[in-house]
């Protein structure tokens, strides 16, 4: 069903011009916005919202409905915020999204500023994104140039700017109240809410806060109608989703495929199947703060509501994948310790129980677990999911439990061999 | 039950609250223990610590009782009757305490930790942690005064909450992330916050400790009492703690409608004057040096002086209410003199009378809902700490605040200022009081018509850098509608001023020329016997000085260092026949006392203090009194007794009984108007002082770590204005000359004092500036480069 799909957001991926001004309006770009500025913002608002369009930054809210929420007559600015601090392990599809085509982001961008009576947006760009802000950068100062951005915009007298800001390099930044702080000059640490940020965001202001890839869907749904978007994907998950496959596959990379394709034939029609052929162990369907699934789980759908029936999310649908060479313990070991790097230090289970959590994964994998280790790792987790502050701490929960109910016998076995039962096999594998 | 309240169950009870309660709060008045770390009544929620989970009904995560509101009907069960809630909690703090060095047997805190006390209430009794806890340098120095054990922090951020929303002087930041997250100054800082002791009592466990207390005592081991602090006229409600008869710690005591949680430093830290190797606590008398005597003796030898003589009595600010009123009535009934001040050359007019007749006209929590704040002359945090962060709080509530002095102060993140020079403030306040259409000056013609248009909704706070003009702002205040205050700076000034410790107010500010209001006194008193009106402090001084006074009583006070002007001080005491010291020591008056009495300091009395609102609070003594030291009434009756009369009371019933119809609020009725204005102007330089926080003044002796933090050198200070036409550098050098004297001190040129002036701090390390001052606190004034030795081999 994956080569009969359509491309949408990689439709002009063929197209080296597409990242600039021209070859993106030559290939129909910012026809959206023009069509968006004679409508009234309610207009818009309602489009997005029958078109079932669910943010792509891993809780997927319906977009249209967190437009809604916005109100314009606090006598406040409104402000949109583009969330591009892509930073879950596993997942660069936003990098792509705009290395090849930036304008998209921008008229997406636009079209939401519109929306919500917002005069100016920002860009929240993850600070590794050395070269995607370069690119975007010029991509801005194109739009202005053309007039798709800036004082007059599409000759409309609708006033836009978009402002690129770099974080410093900061997972927790991409928890939108995080990056609000951040954004304001403040330590990079979650908000409480209420209020929420369509409330109270941005300078204690009502604010948007979208993911790039949630953005960049918005202009074809105008221009095409939420008919046209909902003619591929799920009844409740409607739309393409990039996806982006890693680890032990053939051909990694990113691939936009409908929602609800099942993972089998991503990893085999798209990429290549598992390395050398070798048979599947694990996957993660949505980045490694979401519960790891089996070789029993290859025929799920990639969609929110299948993956949750599989007792796991579709997050970023950044998909890890590990073969029978690769140890479980030792990868949860690393992906918790990015979770306790990557704490903001905020609230104590996620600062301490990923910290603990840590050694203790790694002292088992050193091979100095002790039979106490298993139920203290199982409720450990369960002490940290759900409690912290914000969702972080729940992708340090996530690893730990999922690798404990699929992997329970791996963790033993390591304990009782006193040493990582794999790393004979690794040795095979590399001579 | 209004429309507003919420009325919810916690563990079954039912409870209601105003909406927007807390749901930890709500639990609280129920006496449902929830416990908690990061929580602070006083503070923003931070939801960081998660200890405080309860279950909301309904909800499928357990939520911390600190962030969520409550809501109407919502059912909470908490750790008492919820086993998940209680493991939960009980998961955390084996959380909390994996890193925690449990090094409880030598921590301050240990005995009355937060996370000692609910690790044993609500903990697990043993941990699984079997790794390596993690370790810092310790103690790491905040400031002289604050020290970090960063292995005991909990990160629940109160400290550096407390900076951020309380006392605005953000110096405690959080740093680094996840485990590696640690409180900390910034390189090359220090916490140089007069409120940085706040941050080590609300700190839930020994993380930050104070200097002064650190391992001098266990808690379990302090006896002491609930008292007042008298450092200024706030009144923070304190608790003094006393290991073996020694003050080791003063912490605060919560009370929301005077210090909230707070007190400042020099509250905190300034208690060691009692327990100094000066202080007296036998009486003296002088048989060729100071020798002890007994308190018999030493009275019959002062009342005989005193019989038939020309007395004058002149106090402090640290009395209590009850030792104001004694003297007040000691002076005027038995000894029959009005020559009694509690002053230094300061006279605010009618501000003294609304003072002393209107108690709480204006309260501290009057200033969270008043929509604008006029704040005349007042450094309210050098010279009323807590009243500034009061002030902080009524503008995070919305007040706009304006500060009108010469010096900019540190409300300035949050008021607007107008800095003017004294003389021209006060001819402009004369001016608007007397009714002229301006002031002179165009911004103060603002302040003054905003002022007006806020009426009752607006509040004048007048400070003691006024000088004469409070008594104008009075005036301007009473046309306008607003209400009034007159913040005076020392703790006993209020009481002092109930009690007619004042040549011309009588007790209740009853006017002693106006036979009607003083025969209300006499209706209590018996007659006033002086018929003359009395001498203020600089007339009592200057009268010593021309020897016509022959007995002058200092009641808790040092002319020398306090009167501002040293050189007529000096000679009053040297003119004098009998000086007659009552007070903690003897200290410069030494050469000059006849006689001295060791009055008991207010730590270790029972007794009331006035706030600046007029708010009289119970004192309860801390620990006994030292020696043979006791409460100055009781000297001052003791003293009426030898002198062959009676004071009428005996105890403090019997005190308190009498004050009570006397000290009644009376209404002051309208006053005319002062004359017309002067002309708008001043000299052309003129030098101001006023005493800062932490200074040399005896109250502050021996706070060694307070002084190290917070004491600032001597400096002048001057407008680049004033730099440029005067030919000043900033850190060279300045002769600063008035016509009482001279002195050379460094010049720090600021755009944060008013243009035309000089500011000196009145009582800083390296100069007493009551040298340059000839009677009131500014002094028409010149200042130079001073002159730099040519050191040899220089030169062309």
């Amino acid at each position: 069903m994956t080569d009969a799909l359509e491309p949408r957001l990689t439709r002009n991926w063929g197209d080296p011009s597409a990242v600039g001004v021209d070859g993106y309006v030559a290939a129909g770009g910012y026809e959206a916005l023009h069509e968006a500025v004679g409508m009234a913002p309610a207009d818009v608002i309602e489009t997005v919202k029958a078109s079932g369009l669910r943010g792509r930054g891993g809780a997927g809210f319906p977009t249209g409905m967190k437009w809604g929420f916005v109100p314009t007559d606090t006598g406040k600015p409104t402000y949109v915020v583009v969330n591009f601090d892509e930073s879950e392990p596993g997942t660069c599809n936003n990098r792509e999204l705009v290395e090849r085509e930036p304008h998209r982001l921008l008229e997406g961008t636009a079209i939401a500023a519109l929306a919500i009576g917002c005069q100016a947006a920002f860009i929240y760009v993850r600070g590794e994104y050395l070269w995607q802000s370069m690119v975007l950068e010029r991509a801005i100062e194109e739009a202005y140039e053309k007039g798709f951005l800036g004082a007059d915009v599409c000759r409309s007298g609708a006033r836009i700017d978009i402002v690129l800001h770099r974080g410093a390099g900061a997972y927790i930044c991409g928890e939108e109240t995080a990056l609000l702080n951040s954004l304001e000059g403040l330590r990079g640490q979650p908000r409480l809410r209420p209020p929420f940020p369509a409330v109270e965001g941005l300078y204690a202001s009502p604010t948007v806060i979208n993911n790039v890839e949630t953005l960049m869907n918005v202009p074809d749904i105008i221009a095409r109608g939420a008919d046209w978007f909902r003619s591929v994907g799920t009844e409740k998950s409607p739309g393409t989703k990039m996806v982006t496959i890693s680890g032990k596959v053939e051909r990694p990379g990113n691939y936009e495929v409908a929602l609800g394709t099942p993972f089998r034939a991503v990893l085999e029609d798209l990429a290549g199947g598992v390395l050398r052929g070798r048979p599947l162990k694990a996957w993660t369907p949505g980045g490694s703060s979401t519960p790891m699934l089996t070789a029993d789980h290859v025929d799920v759908g990639l969609d929110y509501e299948s993956l949750a029936a599989a007792g796991s999310m579709l997050g970023t649908a950044a998909i890890m994948v590990m073969d029978e060479t690769d140890c479980v313990v030792d990868c949860a070991a690393r992906m918790v310790e990015f979770y306790a790097h990557e704490s903001c230090g905020k609230c104590t289970p996620c600062r301490e129980g990923s910290w603990w959590a840590t050694r203790v994964l790694e002292r088992i994998e050193g091979g100095h677990g002790r039979e106490e280790d298993l139920p203290l790792m199982g409720e450990m987790g369960n002490n940290i999911l759900f409690k912290a502050f914000c969702a972080l701490a729940d992708g340090t929960a996530s690893v730990i439990n999922s690798s404990l109910l699929h992997f329970a016998d791996e963790f033993d076995e390591h304990v009782r061999l006193g040493r990582c039962p794999l790393k004979v096999v690794h040795a095979e594998v590399l001579a | 039950m209004s429309r507003a309240d919420v009325t919810l169950t916690i563990d079954g009870k039912e409870v209601t609250v105003p909406a927007g309660t807390l749901i930890i709060r709500a639990a609280e008045r129920l006496g449902v223990e929830i416990p908690r770390f990061c929580d602070h009544p006083y503070l923003e929620p931070a939801g960081a610590c998660r200890q405080c989970y309860v279950q909301i009904e309904g909800q499928p995560k357990l939520a911390t009782s600190c962030t969520v509101a409550v809501a109407p009907g919502m059912a909470v069960t908490t750790q008492h009757t919820n086993p998940s809630v209680a493991g939960a909690q009980r998961a955390n703090l084996e959380f909390l305490l994996l890193n925690h060095p449990l090094d409880c047997p030598i921590c301050d805190r240990g005995g009355e930790c937060p996370l000692q006390d609910q690790a044993l209430a609500y903990g697990p009794g043993d941990t699984r942690f079997r790794e390596a806890k993690r370790v810092f340098p310790k103690p790491v120095p905040m400031s002289p005064l604050v020290n970090l054990d960063r292995e005991r922090c909990v990160l629940c951020a109160r400290c550096t909450r407390f900076c951020d929303e309380i006392s605005g002087d953000r110096f405690l930041e959080l740093f680094g992330r996840g485990a590696g997250e640690r409180v900390g100054v910034s390189a090359g800082e220090d916490l140089r916050s007069p409120f940085s002791g706040n941050t080590v009592q609300i700190c839930p466990v020994g993380a930050l400790t104070a200097t002064p207390y650190r391992f001098v005592a266990r808690p379990f081991d302090l006896a002491g009492g609930d008292s007042v602090c008298g450092h200024c006229s706030v009144g923070c409600n304190v608790r003094v703690d006393v290991r073996r008869g020694e003050v080791v710690r003063v912490l605060a005591r919560e009370n929301s409608e005077v210090n909230d949680a707070w007190i400042c430093d020099k509250g905190r830290f300034a208690f060691r004057t009692v327990d100094a190797p000066e202080r007296i606590v036998t009486p003296l008398i002088r048989d060729h040096g100071l020798e002890p005597a007994s308190f018999g003796e030493v009275l019959t030898w002062v009342a005989d002086r005193c019989r038939a003589s020309r007395v004058a009595f002149l106090a402090g600010g640290r009395l209590t209410d009850e030792d104001a009123y004694a003297l007040s009535k000691l002076a005027r009934t038995v000894i029959g003199t009005n020559d009694l001040d509690h002053r230094r050359g300061l006279d605010g007019g009618l501000a003294e009378e609304i003072a002393a007749a209107t108690p709480m006209a204006v309260t501290a929590k009057d200033l969270e809902s008043a929509t604008l704040i006029v704040v005349l002359g007042l450094d309210a945090e050098q010279e009323v700490p807590v009243l500034h962060l009061r002030l902080r709080k009524a503008a995070a509530r919305g007040a706009k605040i304006v500060v009108v002095t010469a010096r900019r102060t540190r409300l300035h993140d949050v008021a607007e200022h107008v800095l003017i020079a004294p003389a021209r403030l006060a001819a402009a306040l004369r001016a608007a009081a007397s009714g002229s259409h301006t002031t002179g000056d165009p911004m103060l013609d603002f302040v003054m018509g905003a002022v007006g248009a806020s009426g009752a909704d607006g509040v004048v706070l007048a400070g003691e850098q006024l000088g004469p003009a409070a008594g104008d702002a009075a005036h301007i205040a009473r046309a306008a509608g607003a209400r009034f205050a007159y913040v005076t700076r020392r703790g006993g000034d209020r009481g002092a001023l109930r009690a007619g410790v004042h040549p011309r107010l009588l007790p209740g500010g009853r006017r002693f020329a106006v036979a009607a209001e003083r025969a209300e006194v006499e209706a209590v008193w018996g007659p006033v016997m002086a018929t003359d009106p009395g001498r203020d402090a600089t007339g009592i001084l200057h009268a010593c000085a021309d020897r016509q006074i022959d007995v002058l009583f200092v009641v808790g006070a040092d002319p020398l260092r306090d009167f501002p002007d040293a050189a007529v001080a000096r000679r009053a005491l040297q003119n004098v026949a009998t000086v007659v010291v009552v007070g903690t020591e003897v200290g410069d008056l030494a050469p000059f006392a006849g006689a001295f009495l060791p009055a008991a300091p207010a730590i270790e009395r029972d007794g009331h203090l006035t706030t600046w609102e007029g708010r009289s609070q119970r004192l309860r003594p801390a620990r006994t009194a030292s020696g043979l030291s006791r409460p100055d009434w009781e000297i001052m009756a003791g003293l009426a007794i030898a002198l062959g009369g009676d004071l009428g009371f005996e105890t403090l019933e019997e005190l308190h009984a009498e004050m009570a119809g006397l000290l009644a609020p009376r209404r002051i009725v309208e006053r005319e108007p002062p004359p017309t204005p002067g002309p708008f102007a001043g000299p052309d330089l003129e030098l101001f002082t006023y005493p800062l926080l932490v200074d040399e003044g005896r109250l502050s002796a021996g706070a060694d770590e307070l002084k190290a933090a917070l004491q600032d050198p001597a400096v002048a200070e001057v407008h680049p204005e004033t730099a440029a036409a005067c030919g000043l550098i900033d850190g060279a050098k300045g002769l600063l000359r008035t016509n009482a004297g001279s002195a050379a001190l460094p010049v720090r040129v600021t755009e944060h004092v008013a243009p035309g002036t000089v500011f000196v701090p009145f009582n800083q390390p390296g100069l007493a500036a009551n040298t340059l001052l000839a009677g009131g606190f500014t002094e028409p004034a010149a200042i130079e480069p001073a002159a730099v030795p040519v050191t040899t081999g220089s030169g062309p």
